[in-house]
């Protein structure tokens, strides 16, 4: 009572990424891997990836190795919140009812 | 001979891929360039192909012009902080988090409420303003034509006034 959530505009490409973190909602998954498991492009996924962060969908933290030691930038992960689990559900099963019915 | 072009030309291509990237992260709101750089940097090392990596690179600059448009003031990086801050000393607290996330929810959704002449109804505006322009200038063009070609009532006036019978002998010379 009292919570307001920001809408999320649904893309077929927000689908997607919503998809991929879906499969294992636990796991941390850095823009790399969504990547390779949706073939969006990077100038897609990105502004996707920061939207669903600031509607309340993801939570992101940098991961925890140390750059000097990986010899690269350090990747910056994103996660599920359970807010971001439970729309997404939600929106995946209101998908299957349009399609279905 | 064509890999070894490839391997010549590689340091020179990922010179321009951070240059890209810098760029691109620049552009972005300044809150979130310097993290948008390194998440991009590093997700450009993913990448095996130098056509890849270059691909990525133009798509990062893409991607800074539509999160400047989303987010023209944002905060997400420091509800961000505070975020991993709390999960990292409350791991397991997920309504915590949630909590955070509508917080940060609401400031985006107040960002985006004070900022109502985005570049999707200005867009929209101007391709309606052009188009109505156009449809007068195909309307009123022909009209203007066939005003013109019409005489006007100053042309095709009667002139009553003139005397109908003039002798022409007043006009002979040595009259």
């Amino acid at each position: 009572m009292g919570k307001k959530e920001t809408t999320v505009r649904i893309s077929l490409q927000t689908l997607r990424v919503l998809e991929a973190f879906l499969e294992n909602p636990t796991q941390k998954l850095a823009g790399a891997e969504v990547h390779q498991r949706c073939g969006i492009a990077s100038g897609t996924l990105y502004p996707i990836l920061l939207r669903l962060e600031s509607a309340g969908w993801f939570v992101s933290q940098w991961e925890s190795a140390d750059p000097s030691s990986l010899g690269r930038p350090r990747r910056r992960l994103y996660r599920l919140t359970s807010t971001g689990l439970r729309r997404a559900s939600e929106v995946f099963a209101s998908f299957n009812r349009g399609v279905l019915a | 001979m064509s890999q070894r072009n490839e391997r010549s030309a590689q340091p020179e291509l990922d010179g321009v891929n951070h240059w890209l990237i810098h760029h691109a992260a620049c552009r972005a709101p300044e809150s979130l360039s310097s993290r948008l750089e390194e998440e991009w940097l590093a997700d450009l090392e993913s990448r095996s192909s130098a056509l890849s990596k270059l691909s990525f690179a133009v798509g990062c600059c893409w991607a800074a012009m539509v999160i400047v448009n989303d987010f023209p003031r944002s905060r997400v990086p420091a509800v961000s902080s505070a975020v991993a801050a709390s999960s990292a000393a409350t791991a397991n607290s997920a309504a915590a988090a949630s909590s955070v996330a509508t917080a940060r929810g609401l400031i985006v959704l107040a960002d985006r409420n004070f900022g109502y002449f985005s570049l999707r109804p200005g867009t929209l505006f101007l391709i309606v303003g052009i188009h109505a322009a156009l449809f007068c200038g195909v309307i009123t063009t022909p009209l203007a034509r066939a005003r013109m070609a019409t005489p006007t009532k100053a042309q095709n006036q009667v002139l009553s006034a003139l005397p109908l019978e003039i002798e022409i002998t007043d006009f002979l010379p040595g009259k």
